[in-house]
């Protein structure tokens, strides 16, 4: 039986109601245009991560995201993200946001090419509103101008 | 909501009762604790192996809101002690 999370959840919340989740108000659907390996791919991480020269996300309701280079040899990983599981992902940012494991697999064929992007945002957020009409637009135009064909998004 | 723009997503996550009602367009379920989607610690044989599987579901989904799994477990031997370790992880954040 899989871990159940919101009961957890609903403990760490208490006295406070328990988080409402949203669906997306239309639940899109692109179909896969190109096979894998022939797609450009980026991450998704609401790890709310950056590299540590960039600006620090602000705790909670922060609706603004990062662009993180794929190029491996820009700089440290940094988690902005409060939430208490940090601990270990900390250790390795690799764990939620697999920007080696991705660039190998742009090396042996797996996938086309890496996008030079990946992005970052925070999760967790209560703004559901702002997300549809904010946040998730201006995701979405930075993936078209990297040309990207397939987004993997890692929760976190 | 980025499908709307044209790029199929896929969401590779760890919380399946979370995933089935806010309903990914895409998922895949990889049973690794919360944090630890990829694996442990600088295990990089283990979060390639976990990004194979994902993409290697692609093809399969018929239509929006599925979720798959993709046979990740924690432990080789199907242990779920881990449960407990993260269960109050998480709780310390109260």
């Amino acid at each position: 039986m899989p871990f159940d999370y919101l009961p957890v959840m609903a403990e760490v919340s208490a006295p406070k109601p328990p988080r409402t989740l949203v669906a997306p108000s239309n639940l899109g659907w692109s179909a896969i245009k190109k096979p894998v390996g022939a797609s450009r791919v980026a991450l998704l991480s609401s790890a709310a991560l950056r590299l540590a020269n960039q600006q620090p996300f602000t705790p909670r309701e922060d609706l603004s995201y990062r662009l993180v280079p794929s190029d491996l040899d820009v700089g440290e990983i940094v988690i902005d993200h409060h939430s208490g599981i940090g601990r270990v992902p900390r250790q390795d940012p690799e764990i939620v946001f697999p920007r080696t494991a991705l660039a190998e697999l742009a090396k042996d064929g797996t996938i086309a090419s890496v996008s030079p992007i990946h992005v970052s945002f925070m999760g967790g957020l209560r703004c559901h509103k702002e997300i549809e009409t904010d946040l998730a637009p201006g995701i979405a135009k930075e993936l078209q101008n990297a040309a990207v064909d397939l987004a993997l998004l890692v929760p976190y | 909501m980025i499908e709307n723009s044209g790029i199929p997503t896929l969401v590779i996550g760890t919380a399946l009762d979370i995933m089935q009602k806010v309903r990914p367009p895409r998922a895949v379920f990889v049973d690794h604790p919360v944090g630890r989607t990829f694996g442990p610690p600088h295990d990089r044989q283990r979060n390639l192996t976990v990004l194979r599987k994902a993409l290697a579901e692609l093809p399969l989904f018929i239509g929006p809101g599925e979720i798959r799994d993709i046979g990740c477990q924690w432990q080789n031997d199907g242990s779920r002690a881990w449960e407990d370790e993260l269960r109050a992880e998480m709780l310390r954040d109260r």
